[in-house]
């Protein structure tokens, strides 16, 4: 009797939550997108919502498709590819040590995964941005120096490298413009990005951690 | 089978008498009229034990599975429900419900206005001058995140007859992906920003905002 009136309370409250966030959605794409699209999507967001995953970026989407004249049934398959990655994105989030990530923190991660970086990649990012760094930034950051065409892995060392000199969020943001700058120059992406490396004093990717540049003497090690 | 004239009928009807008849038709009228004269006109009286007969069908047919279900589903009945609940669950079925209020609530109130919604979490705006080089343009919009990709809420004004087009939004700080609209159709993307895919085979250009400015 316990257990059942504890299911049915549980059960009444996502219900009730699922079915208010379903509501949400509907006001804000009617007449901003086709029936057809609407209805998929009010079926993704309610799925969305219950494993506890915004459903905004959804909405946004699914509205985005439409005004650029996108078919349908493409708008419904990069929202529902948006979904998978918002959930594949909660959980590096909470990998990487949050364990209740707000929908912007799980956003940011859900666009440095179709940039092209890993889960792994983005638990580390989350990790590493303690505050004053907010994870959200840093992972739109890495997101968009990804998209740029940077190697993912050279985004994580940059990144990390800059968050562990103290460099302020200002300066985080700045980045994909200093690359596009420097590819505007007829530097590779990976290039530029490795200029923005050793200019901030860090190491270049793919760096031992005693290597030293050229030129100069390699430390001893005692024995 | 012996087939009458249609007047004969009319006779046996009562519309016409005897004498209406052609003088051809009388035999033929007369004949039928003895006919009809003869057949039993005596009230039919039921056996008093046909009702009994039938009832008992009808008794029958009741029985059967489909028409007790029917009944059993259809007839109105008294019930009684007695709950035994425990005082927790009465205590838990009401914060859900409070929960659900003030969701509800919360969710009533107006709708973030288009072009002011912040994605990186904070109220400060910063002033964003967007500017593009559209020879022969009619008309230039720029939408993104930060007006629900409205192509028609953020027109950029033509910078005399160079071919510039150019407009300033206050952007929330945070970071926003966006587009400019060439004649209402043509999604052109910033060539002076980085351009993310954008999950439909294009490309979005980004702009990141801090309260110290626009970054692209």
């Amino acid at each position: 009797m316990r257990t059942i009136g504890l299911v049915l309370t549980l059960l009444l409250g996502s219900t009730l939550t699922g079915a208010l966030d379903a509501q949400d959605v509907r006001p804000r794409l009617d007449r901003r997108v086709s029936p057809e699209v609407q209805r998929a999507v009010q079926r993704i967001a309610a799925d969305a919502a219950a494993q506890g995953l915004p459903i905004d970026p959804l909405v946004q989407k699914a509205i985005e498709g439409a005004a650029k004249d996108v078919p349908a049934d493409r708008v419904i398959a990069a929202v529902r590819a948006l979904a998978g990655r918002l959930g594949q994105s909660m959980a590096a989030v909470r990998e990487g040590g949050v364990s209740t990530p707000g929908g912007d923190v799980v956003e940011g991660g859900a666009d440095a995964l179709n940039a092209g970086l890993t889960g792994r990649e983005v638990s580390d990012l989350v990790r590493v941005s303690r505050p004053p760094q907010d994870p959200t930034l840093t992972l739109r950051v890495a997101a968009t120096l990804a998209a740029l065409g940077v190697p993912a892995k050279q985004v994580l060392t940059l990144l990390q490298g800059l968050i562990s000199d103290g460099r302020s969020q200002s300066d985080l943001l700045g980045l994909p413009g200093q690359v596009q700058t420097g590819v505007g120059r007829g530097a590779t992406p990976a290039q530029a990005a490795a200029g923005l490396a050793r200019a901030a004093g860090g190491l270049p990717p793919g760096r031992n951690p005693d290597w030293v540049p050229p030129g100069q003497r390699k430390p001893k090690h005692k024995p | 089978m012996k087939t009458f004239d249609l007047r004969v009928k009319q006779l046996l009807d009562g519309d016409l008498s005897l004498a209406d008849l052609p003088p051809e038709l009388r035999a033929e009228g007369e004949e039928a009229l003895r006919l009809l004269a003869a057949v039993d006109r005596t009230p039919v009286t039921l056996s008093p034990a046909l009702d009994a007969r039938v009832m008992a069908v009808v008794r029958q047919r009741a029985q059967s599975p489909a028409g007790r279900a029917w009944r059993w589903l259809n007839t109105p009945r008294d019930v009684e429900l007695r709950l035994r609940v425990r005082p927790w669950a009465v205590w838990a079925g009401a914060l859900a419900a409070a929960a659900a209020l003030v969701l509800l609530l919360g969710r009533a109130a107006p709708a973030p206005v288009p072009g002011v919604q912040a994605r990186g979490g904070t109220r400060d705006s910063v002033f964003v001058r967007f500017v593009l080089y559209a020879p022969g343009a009619r008309r230039v919009a720029v939408a993104g995140t930060f007006n629900q990709w409205d192509r028609g809420a953020a027109l950029l004004a033509p910078a005399g007859t160079s071919g510039v087009w150019t407009t300033t939004l206050a952007l929330p700080v945070g970071q926003h992906q966006y587009a400019f609209v060439v004649d209402g159709a043509r999604w052109v993307v910033d060539p002076s920003a980085p351009a993310v895919d954008d999950g439909f085979g294009r490309r979005n250009s980004v702009v990141a905002v801090t309260a110290e400015g626009a970054h692209l």
